[in-house]
């Protein structure tokens, strides 16, 4: 091997990619200016209450977004995740009564599954995952619709086993909230640390080289949905929690503000960039930007209005367009 | 002397801080083929684009038949009556020919947004009649093979004239990188008939081909033009010496580094195999240190093969037996764990991923070496991969730089290393490690070649050419309509000949 040990080639220098850097550090800097904005706005947002409120409304968004990531970063998108949610509450009210705690084992199992058929069906048939899942979307809105009887049940003397969610604070900050922020971190550092780890960003760059490389592209983009009904299913739980109750569409308006979370964060909708970090700074700006419009008046209904320009612009600025060809 | 059709002056380009171009002067005359020849990053590329309106260079200037212009679009560029067939064909295939031919030039042959398919045809007719070519304009171009749409490409080029009141400049970029033998000949006829009307650019890295076509070869060098020849008096080994800047290796495919392999235990020993509609009966064995050549014309069924051994697709009969035990691979996940490797042909594809670093291309197909159980170590991995780096001499500005910014030769080594780093590796197959290469580039992977079968390692080879199959090769098969044709010796000091090859493959 002595004629390989040559000697160092030199190594050519390549300029800062600034337009880059900044792209990556704007959803950080757009959270912190509206942070001030709200602030002055409003002198008592950093206060206490309305920091508990707001990590309140944030969690169950971060849940629901942080399965989405996994699915994103692969290149591919679960639009049924917030119905599933939403049928996991309807299935909660229904089977606590009976089971107790062993209801929610049995739930979280459930939408784990679901997710997993869901990825499953996208790997093997190779049929686009905007398809498959609008398709499990109508599935199960309709069938929590129809075992709920288009009504919420509320959960009634078991709501004990699940009611501490929402009730523990530390430090008078709500203890999901934290707990949900803390498993983005152990996400993110699972990414970095398992040899692994980068395979959701590898199948979402380049599927077929991580295929030809031995990588089992299947494998890994079925672990993308069953992740994401996962945390469907640890997000129903959440919101019952938070409702004492469980309904068909307790979960659907939260939708567009999981997904902008995820793109505003920086997670490129192509797939391959992107993180769990990234989620919880988007996440962030949701929710901020949630208590920002109620603090200047905006109608509620408006809200969907402005996650959907949101999504939008978010895609606009951060996707690569030297990677597209054509737009489909 | 009259005034060059196109005449390039001074012309130089940066891209960040990277200079593609620097102070390029050259010039093509009436009636003339003229080689364009510089190793990968030399600036070819970058010139092509310039010369059809993609980029606009930073200072220079472009001449055409002694007026200057300035090209601020492809269109610009056409209608100057400069015409490109690109590397990388850009054919709509699933239209005819004819819609191809004049995809965006339809001018008459369209009212109101309808064809005049009479009208349409007949214009296709026309470009195709210059180059004689027998494809018809109703022909589907997802039914042509690769060559004839090169040819459709050329009549598409030669279009230019109908917008050009000066003669065509043709600029064939790359044409000659997949075609194999009758398809070549075909292609240089071609050029001949061209030059009775138009000048030519000839792009190429085959500096025999340059060489043969050509009336002037201009060597290009770190975007600099460092020489021009005339091809009655240069000869191949000057032309490598003046692209690469060093002095040419008489022994390009390092022969004298190849062992006999006759001693050595069978590693990959194939039985029978069989997959409908690609190839039948195909039995070789494959011993330790051995390079298998597999030679062949597109749709001999070689592509096939190596797809199935690699568990890419599946196989209908016969065994596959790896280290004598028979193994049978549901997809590429089974053939890795068990020692494959593959280099695939499609490299910006299959090959690298695009948008990783350096470092994590190297780790993709194995991190077991820098990883302590399901845990990547990074200072490992960092050690690891700089050793890559400077064993591979990669020319990367770092471990962490996304691998799309290097160049192909140095993508290629990223992908060797990919495999190189799996101490599982048995088997590797390569299937055209070399294209799209330069001659530096190749022959580096020429080296790496050696090395490989000195650590043990089976290789299994598509090659680009013949006399690269039979350079590496300790034996070779030659396959003809999915079967084995023909075996051949090509242990050291006893290699076939090119013409031996080419008998079996046609």
């Amino acid at each position: 091997m002595s004629q390989t040990t040559a000697a160092a080639v030199p190594r050519p220098k390549l300029a800062v990619d600034w337009k880059g850097q900044i792209v990556s550090a704007l959803p950080l800097i757009v959270l912190i200016l509206l942070v001030i904005a709200v602030t002055i706005n409003q002198p008592n947002f950093l206060a206490l209450g309305s920091v508990r409120g707001l990590l309140e409304s944030m969690a169950p968004i971060l849940l629901l977004a942080l399965g989405q990531t996994f699915v994103i970063l692969t290149g591919g998108i679960d639009l049924s995740f917030a119905a599933t949610a939403s049928f996991g509450t309807v299935l909660l009210a229904l089977w606590m009564p009976n089971l107790g705690v062993l209801g929610v084992v049995a739930v979280v199992a459930t939408l784990t599954l679901i997710g997993f058929i869901n990825g499953f069906v996208i790997a093997k048939t190779q049929i686009p995952s905007f398809i498959a899942t609008l398709g499990a979307l109508g599935l199960y809105s309709g069938l929590g619709l129809a075992i709920s009887g288009a009504s919420n049940i509320r959960i009634g003397e078991s709501y004990q086993a699940i009611g501490w969610i929402t009730d523990l604070r530390i430090a008078g900050l709500p203890l999901s909230a934290l707990l949900v922020i803390l498993v983005a971190v152990v996400i993110a550092v699972a990414m970095k640390v398992l040899a692994r780890g980068k395979s959701f960003h590898a199948i979402g760059l380049a599927e077929q080289a991580l295929l030809m490389s031995g990588g089992s592209t299947l494998r890994i983009r079925i672990l993308a949905f069953t992740l994401c009904g996962l945390f469907s299913g640890l997000a129903a739980v959440m919101l019952a929690a938070s409702q004492h109750s469980g309904g068909p569409t307790l979960a659907d308006t939260l939708q567009l503000p999981a997904i902008a979370a995820v793109v505003i964060g920086g997670t490129a909708i192509t797939g391959g960039v992107g993180g769990a970090m990234k989620t919880v700074v988007g996440a962030l700006i949701i929710v901020v930007l949630r208590v920002g419009m109620s603090a200047i008046g905006v109608d509620p209904a408006f809200e969907q209005i402005v996650y959907g320009v949101v999504i939008i612009a978010a895609v606009v600025l951060t996707i690569d367009r030297t990677r597209l060809g054509v737009v489909k | 002397m009259s005034v060059p059709v196109l005449e390039v002056r001074n012309l130089t380009k940066t891209f960040k801080n990277v200079v593609a171009l620097d102070d390029i002067t050259f010039e093509v005359r009436q009636n003339e083929v003229v080689g364009l020849i510089g190793e990968n990053g030399a600036g070819k590329s970058t010139l092509l684009k310039i010369l059809s309106g993609i980029y606009q260079p930073d200072s220079g200037e472009i001449l055409r038949n002694g007026k200057k212009t300035v090209f601020r679009g492809p269109k610009e560029s056409a209608t100057a009556g400069i015409g490109m067939v690109h590397q990388e064909q850009s054919l709509v295939t699933s239209v005819t020919v004819a819609e191809n031919i004049l995809l965006g030039s339809e001018t008459d042959a369209v009212t109101a947004g309808f064809y005049n398919w009479r009208k349409l045809n007949a214009k296709a007719q026309k470009q195709l009649d210059k180059i004689q070519s027998p494809i018809s304009p109703t022909d589907k171009v997802e039914n042509l093979s690769f060559a004839q749409r090169q040819m459709v490409e050329l009549a598409k080029a030669l279009g230019v004239e109908e917008f050009s009141m000066e003669a065509p400049v043709i600029v064939l970029d790359e044409p000659t990188s997949v075609l194999e033998g009758d398809e070549l000949e075909v292609l240089f006829a071609q050029i001949e008939r061209l030059r009775q009307f138009a000048s030519v650019i000839f792009v190429s890295h085959r500096l025999d081909e340059v060489l043969r076509v050509s009336d002037r070869v201009y060597i290009l060098k770190d975007g600099k033009s460092v020489a021009e020849r005339n091809p009655d008096t240069a000869d191949v080994d000057e032309l490598h010496r003046l692209m690469v800047g060093r002095e040419s290796s008489a022994e390009f495919y390092h022969e004298n580094e190849q062992t006999s392999v006759a001693e050595m235990p069978v590693v990959l020993s194939v039985d029978g195999l069989g997959k409908r509609g690609a190839f039948s009966g195909v039995s070789f064995e494959v011993r330790k240190g051995e390079v298998l050549g597999i030679s062949g014309v597109q749709g001999s069924g070689r592509e096939e093969l190596t797809r199935v051994l690699f568990g890419a697709e599946p196989f209908d009969t016969g065994t596959i037996v790896l280290d004598g035990k028979s193994v049978r691979f549901s997809s590429p996940v089974s053939a890795v764990s068990a020692g494959f490797g593959y280099i695939p042909a499609e490299r910006r594809i299959e090959g690298i991923a695009q948008g990783l670093s350096v470092q994590d291309n190297i780790f993709l197909a194995d991190p077991a070496p820098v990883s302590i159980g399901p845990f990547f170590v990074a200072s490992k991995a960092r050690a690891a991969a700089e050793e890559w780096i400077s064993r591979l001499r990669i020319r990367t500005p770092g471990r962490g730089t996304n691998v799309s910014n290097l160049s192909g030769g140095n993508q290629q080594k990223v992908v060797l290393a990919k495999w190189l780093n799996s101490p599982r590796l048995r088997v590797l197959i390569l299937d055209h490690p070399t294209r799209g290469l330069d001659v530096g580039a190749k022959e580096d992977v020429y080296t790496f070649i050696r090395q490989l079968c000195a650590q043990g390692i089976a290789i299994v080879l598509l090659a680009d050419t013949l006399e690269e199959t039979i350079a590496l090769s300790h034996s070779i098969f030659v396959m003809r309509d999915g079967e084995i044709q023909r075996r051949f010796d090509a242990s050291p000091g006893n290699k076939p000949k090119p013409v031996e090859l080419v008998e079996q493959m046609v």
